[in-house]
Formats: C-alpha cells, sequence, structure tokens
C-alpha cells in the first residue's frame, strides 16, 4: 500500500474481470440487505430482464444475506477485531445467468451438517427439492434449524446444483463460499 | 373484536384486518428482520376472528415476495383457516399477482395446493 493509498482500480479490475456486478463485505444489517436488495433489483430491471429472473434473483440474494446475517450475529463476541461477523455478498453475471455468491466465518463443527444438508440437495431433481420444500415447511420450527428453508428455496430457483467452496482459516474457523447460479 | 392496522415498509407488507367487514388485507413485499415476530399478531388475529366472530372471512393477498420464514409463517396461518373452513365456516382466499411476473404466479398457486379451502389467484395487469 504505497503512500497509504488503497489501490481501487486494481480491485475494481478484479471486479470486472469475475464480471461481479456488485459486491459487499462487511457486517450486515437488516437495513444493509434491504438496500442491496433495492440496488440488484433496480440493475435487473433496468436491464430489462424478464421479472421471474428478477425475482428469482432477488429472493436468492435475500435467503442467503438473512442466513449469513443470522449465523455471523452468532460470531459476533467471538474474536475481538477479528471480524468474524463480516459476510461478504457477490452479485455477477455468468453468461445468461445471473451469480449470487455469499461468504462467511463459519465454526469447524457446524461445517459437517451444513455440508450434509447442501449434499443431500445437490442431487435432488425439481420434484424431490419441492416435496422437501413442502415437508420442512410443516415441521415444528425448533425441529428446521436455521439455514434449511433458504436453502432448499435456493437451490429451487438455481439453474444448477448450489455449488460451496470451504477454505481453512484456523483450528477453530473456516470461511465457507456458497454460489447459485439463477 | 378491534380491527388491526400496520403499515407497510420496504420489507413488510401493509396489514388490515378489518373485523366487521370480514375482510383480512395484506399488501407489499414480505422479508422482515424477524418474521416470526411479524406475523405473530396477524395470527393471533385470525384465531380470535374464527373463536369470536361468525362472519364469513375473505382473505385478500397481493404479496409479490416471501422469504422463506414468511411463507412459513403464512402457511401456518392458512393451515388454521383451513381447519377452520374444515368445520363449517365460510373462508375463502383471493391471490392478485402481476400477470407479467410467472414466479409470483407460481408461488401464489403453491400456497393453494394443501389446503381444501377456496382460493383462487387472480392475474392483475400491474400488482404493485
Amino acid at each position: 500500500m504505497p503512500n497509504g493509498v488503497i489501490d481501487i482500480y486494481k480491485l475494481r479490475m478484479d471486479l470486472m474481470v469475475e464480471n461481479i456486478l456488485i459486491c459487499f463485505n462487511g457486517p450486515f444489517s437488516h437495513s444493509i440487505i434491504e438496500e442491496i436488495g433495492r440496488a440488484v433489483r433496480q440493475y435487473l430491471e433496468s436491464d430489462e430482464e424478464p421479472p421471474s429472473s428478477v425475482t428469482d434473483v432477488f429472493a436468492v440474494f435475500v435467503e442467503l444475506a438473512q442466513n449469513v446475517q443470522a449465523y455471523a450475529s452468532g460470531l459476533k463476541d467471538c474474536g475481538a477485531g477479528r471480524a468474524l461477523d463480516a459476510g461478504t455478498l457477490v452479485i455477477g453475471r455468468s453468461g445468461e445467468h445471473f451469480t449470487v455468491s455469499a461468504g462467511n466465518v463459519i465454526r469447524r463443527t457446524d461445517m459437517p451438517s451444513l455440508s450434509s444438508r447442501l449434499d443431500e440437495l445437490r442431487i435432488l431433481d425439481r420434484d424431490g427439492l419441492k416435496r422437501l420444500y413442502k415437508e420442512r415447511l410443516r415441521a415444528p420450527r425448533a425441529a428446521e434449524g436455521g439455514a434449511g428453508l433458504g436453502l432448499i428455496d435456493a437451490a429451487r430457483r438455481a439453474a444448477a446444483p448450489l455449488a460451496y467452496k470451504v477454505s481453512d482459516i484456523d483450528e477453530q474457523f473456516l470461511f465457507f463460499s456458497l454460489t447459485v447460479l439463477v | 373484536m378491534d380491527d388491526l392496522m400496520i403499515d407497510g415498509t420496504n420489507s413488510s407488507p401493509l396489514v388490515k384486518l378489518d373485523a366487521s367487514r370480514g375482510l383480512a388485507q395484506l399488501a407489499g413485499e414480505s422479508y422482515p428482520e424477524n418474521a416470526f415476530d411479524f406475523f405473530e399478531p396477524i395470527a393471533l388475529w385470525m384465531r380470535r376472528f374464527i373463536a369470536e366472530e361468525t362472519q364469513p372471512l375473505l382473505l385478500e393477498l397481493r404479496l409479490s415476495y416471501l422469504n422463506t420464514s414468511s411463507t412459513k409463517c403464512l402457511v401456518d396461518i392458512l393451515d388454521e383457516l383451513d381447519e377452520a373452513y374444515g368445520k363449517g365456516r365460510d373462508v375463502r382466499v383471493v391471490w392478485y399477482c402481476d400477470k407479467r411476473n410467472e414466479r409470483a404466479r407460481e408461488s401464489a398457486e403453491e400456497f393453494g395446493e394443501d389446503i381444501d379451502l377456496p382460493f383462487e389467484v387472480v392475474l392483475e395487469e400491474s400488482a404493485q
């Protein structure tokens, strides 16, 4: 960082090379989710995307963002100054489709159940996802345990199986990235 | 019994529950920070209406988007109304959708798939 200046141009070029339209990194709040959601929708509507696609991209964005917010708020007091509660949200373009991605810090101990849930969704077809969605919709609240319905809804709106990646942080935490092609 | 009115926000719908007319209306988008807190007074009002009133109930929905937590809350309400319908109450639902938005129509129709009460999806020129 020469002269204390952050090279925003380089950051911007990196985003453009990856076809990233909107990117947010930091602690989430409900009002931030509303504002980014509004920006996403305005962008898609001005681009004359069909209303169904706008709804799908917006819906996946909301579910991913609210999942990250809910999970990250539980990490707030875990690591002073380590930005554990910061999440990353990325909306990009991929050919005819859009990508909605979210990343956040997660406890290693939470990863096995999350990955098994995702792997379960990845092999289901449209009808299987609908059946599972309806089953969970009427399950008792306590049994549902966060990130359940939201991920199934995202999978139903997706044009390809949900894709995720896990990166090491330290012995206690991992970084989890999820990408939904809509 | 009392009416219940809640102003709409960016992420929560306008709510107008009119007991004397037997008309319950929800309009807007629903992805509030805490859907269970938001829908609880609405569910309580419906429960009281069924218990204390005898006139028919019409639920008019203009919900262009619901997140999954809101969907769960609304399904719980519809299941309770459906039970009342099964016991002979006059309850029906009309859901207005923007005719250009196929996905919104599909989502609305899905709400009616597992209940027996009269449930109609009406396509409008613009639901906004």
